[in-house]
């Protein structure tokens, strides 16, 4: 099948949009997809849109002949809440927090979609998070410091330092970061 | 004091009121921000458990601050939160009985704190006119304090972590909710819609369902929320509504001049309508109050207070209709309360506008 909106390249991508009650399909290829913004007026404005827009993620071209139904594998799965990425396609909803670590790889293409073609973040960043950065920056650099110290005997410092990567980590684990941090 | 009096001290929010930039067009900004907590399940899969743990975090990091009351919305009846649904406060997400959730209002209502909606979080403000910079001022400050006692999910690379991927980043949605009757008239709001999608937001109607603008009242919103910064997006939404609130000044001031008959026509027209209708079907109702509401802004209509627009706008709606009439009603009955209703306020307002 042949893209609706170029009448070039193969369609990849079925879009079903409703309208006054009128149901209407689009196949599209995967550029004139990534160009349509599925989620602005285009396709009805309709955020839940978003399932039958990622829906044939795993469907190459050839799926939508009946004849050409490859098996296709679920992809990662989330090791904290057990969702597949397959399953994440289809309802298009994260489980969890983890999942955004499970599908790290596949995300930005997801993104792509979603958001216009970004895909990192450019915004706020909460202050315990920036102060955890810094916190396992300055543990590698003492650590660092650690080794030199030890290669030139110099134990007490190196015993000092060593104390001041465990202060650093102790905090970590707690959750914080930036009480530790100057 | 009236029924109506009474019924209006207990339904009015202040998002509904005539103060704020651009009031005569601009009816109202919102802001929301996303945010869940690490080490629990989304709302969608979590469980009871993980439920009342999130919900109980986050009351506890909001005691003490300012007059905020928690409400579970397992204890508000059915139809007190559809009308907290009516009032524009909670999603109707929040408002399914068959999931729990629990919303964080302010005292003046201009904040709710949406507790496990489709995140574990939702920090909402609403403020009356165009006034993003400062919504989003006040829900980040609001973020800000309970980032320090609860542990957020935030990630290097995508930022702040969501249930759908379409508010990763920023969690940010922002929002203005427009009343837009001439360019409406005029047919423009189509080649609108359209190019306003390319600049990466939306615009769709406020009320009713779909792409249908009941009354004219259309919300226009961003779409990205991520790779764009907090400040950026606000600024471009605003740059955006500017445009809008000066496109829709135009086509005024092209109907009065070219059509000035019609338009007086039309505006007193529908005024009759709904100062003498005995039955007024919702669509009837706001697009008559569409009509008046562009008339008081024109000078055309001169002694009605145009807040009595927008509060009929919200009342006129299911949930507080039945709160006014103080019993359940069935839709022939409501069409009948709801001409009651907009006679009796409007009434009311030509008064209290005569006195001003």
């Amino acid at each position: 099948m042949i893209c609706d909106n170029c009448n070039e390249r193969p369609a990849s991508v079925v879009v079903t949009q409703s309208k006054n009650g009128k149901t209407e399909e689009r196949h599209l290829c995967d550029v004139c997809a990534a160009h349509f913004q599925p989620f602005q007026g285009d396709f009805g404005g309709d955020p839940l849109g978003i399932q039958q827009f990622l829906q044939n993620w795993f469907a190459g071209p050839g799926a939508f002949q009946k004849t050409a139904q490859p098996q296709v594998s679920n992809g990662p799965e989330c090791p904290n809440c057990g969702l597949t990425f397959r399953r994440f396609i289809e309802r298009g909803k994260f489980g969890c927090a983890e999942c955004y670590n499970a599908f790290r790889k596949e995300l930005p293409e997801v993104f792509n979609k979603v958001q216009g073609g970004h895909t990192r973040h450019e915004g706020k960043v909460p202050a315990s998070y920036s102060g955890r950065i810094a916190a396992e920056r300055k543990i590698k650099d003492l650590r660092r410091q650690m080794k030199e110290a030890i290669n030139q005997e110099e134990f007490e410092q190196a015993a000092k330092l060593r104390d001041e990567v465990r202060e650093l980590e102790r905090g970590l684990e707690e959750g914080g970061g930036q009480d530790v941090v100057d | 004091m009236s029924s109506i009096e009474n019924f209006l001290k207990n339904a009015v929010t202040p998002w509904m009121g005539p103060k704020g930039e651009h009031s005569n067009i601009v009816m109202s900004t919102r802001v929301r921000l996303a945010r869940n907590l690490k080490g629990f399940r989304f709302p969608l899969d979590f469980s009871r458990e993980e439920a009342e743990e999130v919900d109980h975090q986050v009351a506890a990091a909001l005691e003490g601050m300012e007059d905020f009351s928690h409400i579970p919305m397992e204890s508000v009846p059915a139809i007190q939160r559809q009308a907290l649904v009516e009032k524009h406060l909670i999603s109707p997400q929040l408002a399914d009985p068959e999931r729990p959730g629990s919303v964080i209002l302010s005292g003046d209502e201009s904040v709710s704190i949406m507790v496990n909606e489709e995140d574990h979080i939702r920090i909402q403000v609403i403020y009356p006119g165009l006034h993003l910079l400062e919504a989003f001022d006040r829900a980040n400050d609001i973020d800000n304090r309970l980032e320090e006692a609860l542990p957020y999910a935030f990630d290097g690379e995508f930022g702040y972590i969501t249930s759908c991927p379409t508010n990763t980043g920023t969690g940010l949605r922002a929002s203005v909710m427009l009343h837009l009757p001439a360019l409406s008239i005029t047919s423009n709001m189509a080649r609108i819609a359209q190019a306003v999608a390319r600049l990466g937001m939306t615009v769709r109607g406020s009320y009713g369902e779909g792409s249908d603008a009941l009354g004219n009242v259309y919300q226009v919103s961003n779409q990205l929320t991520l790779g764009k910064s907090e400040r950026d997006i606000l600024m471009d939404l605003r740059d955006l509504a500017e445009r809008l609130i000066e496109q829709e000044e135009r086509a005024r001031r092209a109907l009065l001049e070219h059509s000035p008959m019609k338009l007086e026509d039309r505006v007193w027209r529908s005024y009759g309508i709904l100062t003498n209708a005995r039955v007024l079907a919702t669509d009837e109702a706001a697009n008559r109050l569409s009509d008046v509401r562009l008339g008081i802004d024109m000078g055309i209509i001169p002694d009605v207070d145009v807040s009595v627009l927008n509060e009929l706008m919200i009342f006129m709606q299911p949930a507080f209709l039945q709160r006014y009439a103080g019993e359940t009603l069935q839709p022939g009955e409501r069409d009948v309360f709801r001409a009651k209703l907009i006679r009796e306020r409007i009434g009311m307002g030509r008064q209290s506008g005569r006195e001003n």
